[in-house]
């Protein structure tokens, strides 16, 4: 379970991107979050990963019982959170000259120690373990090819066995399918989806009727608040709403995504 | 420009040019005494003196088979540090892995290598550690750095900032994203720099061995001082062998990393 409790996060400049976003995902939850360019989806994210620091508000990670607040977590705290959230990118970002397999077992790092990785120590078992999470997106029979050799749809498939694979309480999706073309998009989704039974997933979409079509709840971010939160069956006014000004606001947003890189 | 240049104008200005290069080429001229009779009479002498060195002394030959193989592993056993040592710096002076202060002191570090030319190093390091093949490879291991440490640092910074955030979004340490990231994506140009260095170092062995370190640039020099000029030959046909297969072997390696052929 993962519980966002007013985070708000202020650019050294003093502009607020998030301006309090709470929210609770659990087990079951497959949370399409919607927004338009520079709401603040893509902090949200980061923030939920550690990536970003937020500057006010928790964000309460349940782990074996455990509540931990990732807001508060650092250097070695947070890695240790972190083994147990997994993330897909819009980008992929696998490492271009391992091996699929090697990809997926990448996922693991963070729980095994400096000593067994330093001699890529990993046992038969975990790497049969990896070996179904690739069959799991049905990506098996690639798992001894360079990942620089394979297509985008296969490169996020295997982004996924990877987070499968790091067993995760929570898995994060930033613009999974922004990369692919809609069939591999619909392919992508349609593996995330079961995974929802097993760990909340939140992922951050574009496309407002895939988001519709796959996700169990619907969260609309807008200026940096939660304007919605409920069904995914959402209206055409909602949208308007979403989505009206958003060409308006694209010079400040490539300026408030800079700033992001830098802070 | 404000204003267009005749054509007058242009061909003025290219005289002026061609007069202050013509003055400072004869002023130096004059600084390095060239004398032309020197270079006559060399000529004569040369040739007297390359037939002093012909027809190779056959017989040294297998006593040049030792130096040369000290030669070799001096090159081979100072790059193998050499390339060590260089990646540590590489990954201080990479943007992408490092902090800002040390970056830059790591590429000063480097920068200034460059600037010292391998005699130099080996000359304060002959005062420092005394004669033999030791300081020969201290001296070309510390001579990797400035090329290599660079050349590493580049690759390593290439390497998308975007894979190593998401390697480290799975609670990895700095070593393991080294070890599993920066490592594996940056090894084919590694093996290819260093490839490249070690026929430097060959070459630069040899010149080493006239100043003390050993090897078959020793075995030139003295065969120089006891005017024993065919062993001498002998020698530079062993170094022009040597140089010359290591380029050929380094020049394949390298393509083959290249094309991407089977190589780890």
């Amino acid at each position: 379970m993962i519980e966002v409790k007013e985070v708000t996060k202020s650019l050294p400049n003093g502009k607020r991107i998030l301006k309090g976003v709470s929210f609770k995902a659990e087990k079951g939850d497959f949370i399409g979050i919607l927004g338009p360019s520079g709401a603040g989806k893509t902090v949200t994210m980061r923030c939920l990963n550690g990536l970003t620091k937020p500057s006010t508000g928790s964000i309460l990670i349940q782990t074996n019982g455990v509540t931990k607040d990732l807001a508060c977590c650092n250097g070695k705290s947070l890695r240790h959170i972190r083994q147990k959230i997994g993330i897909i990118f819009q980008g992929f970002n696998l490492v271009k000259r391992l091996s699929v397999l090697d990809n997926v077992m990448v996922g693991r790092l963070g729980q095994i120690n400096s000593f067994r990785s330093l001699f890529y120590g990993f046992s038969n078992a975990e790497a049969e373990e990896a070996l179904e999470a690739l069959e799991k997106v049905k990506i098996a029979h690639l798992a001894y090819r360079k990942v620089a050799s394979l297509s985008g749809g296969e490169q996020q498939r295997v982004a996924i066995a990877r987070a499968i694979f790091q067993k995760p309480y929570i898995l994060l999706a930033d613009e999974p399918i922004a990369n692919l073309d809609p069939s591999n998009a619909k392919k992508i989704m349609k593996l995330l989806r079961p995974l929802a039974e097993e760990m909340p997933v939140i992922g951050v979409f574009h496309q407002p009727e895939i988001a519709a079509k796959y996700c169990t709840r619907i969260i609309a971010i807008k200026d940096g608040n939660v304007i919605y939160d409920g069904s995914p069956k959402v209206s055409d006014e909602l949208l308007a709403d979403i989505y009206g000004e958003e060409l308006f606001q694209l010079d400040e947003l490539v300026e408030q995504q800079s700033q992001l890189v830098v802070s | 420009m404000r204003f267009e240049l005749t054509a007058y104008k242009k061909s003025f200005r290219k005289l002026f040019i061609a007069t202050v290069f013509l003055f400072f080429f004869i002023a130096s001229a004059r600084l390095c005494r060239v004398d032309l009779g020197v270079f006559q009479q060399g000529i004569f002498e040369g040739l007297s003196f390359l037939s002093e060195m012909f027809p190779p002394d056959v017989a040294a030959f297998s006593e040049m088979i030792y130096p040369a193989f000290e030669t070799i592993l001096i090159a081979l056993l100072a790059t193998v540090f050499g390339a060590l040592f260089s990646f540590g710096f590489a990954l201080a002076g990479a943007a992408n892995l490092s902090s800002p202060w040390l970056k830059t002191i790591s590429r000063f570090a480097m920068a200034a290598e460059r600037a010292l030319p391998e005699i130099i190093i080996i000359l304060l390091l002959v005062a420092a550690l005394g004669l033999g093949p030791f300081p020969g490879v201290v001296a070309l291991a510390v001579g990797c750095l400035g090329m290599l440490g660079r050349l590493y640092a580049d690759a390593i910074e290439e390497v998308s900032p975007k894979t190593i955030e998401a390697v480290a979004s799975v609670g990895a340490t700095k070593m393991q994203i080294i070890q599993y990231v920066i490592l594996p994506e940056v090894l084919p140009s590694i093996i290819s720099n260093t490839l490249f260095r070690l026929e430097i170092n060959i070459r630069l062995s040899v010149l080493l061995g006239a100043v003390g370190a050993g090897g078959i640039g020793y075995e030139i020099f003295y065969s120089f001082q006891l005017l024993e000029y065919e062993r001498a030959s002998t020698a530079i046909m062993v170094v022009l062998a040597l140089v010359f297969l290591s380029e050929r072997l380094s020049d394949y390696l390298r393509k083959k990393i290249a094309t991407g052929g089977k190589l780890s």
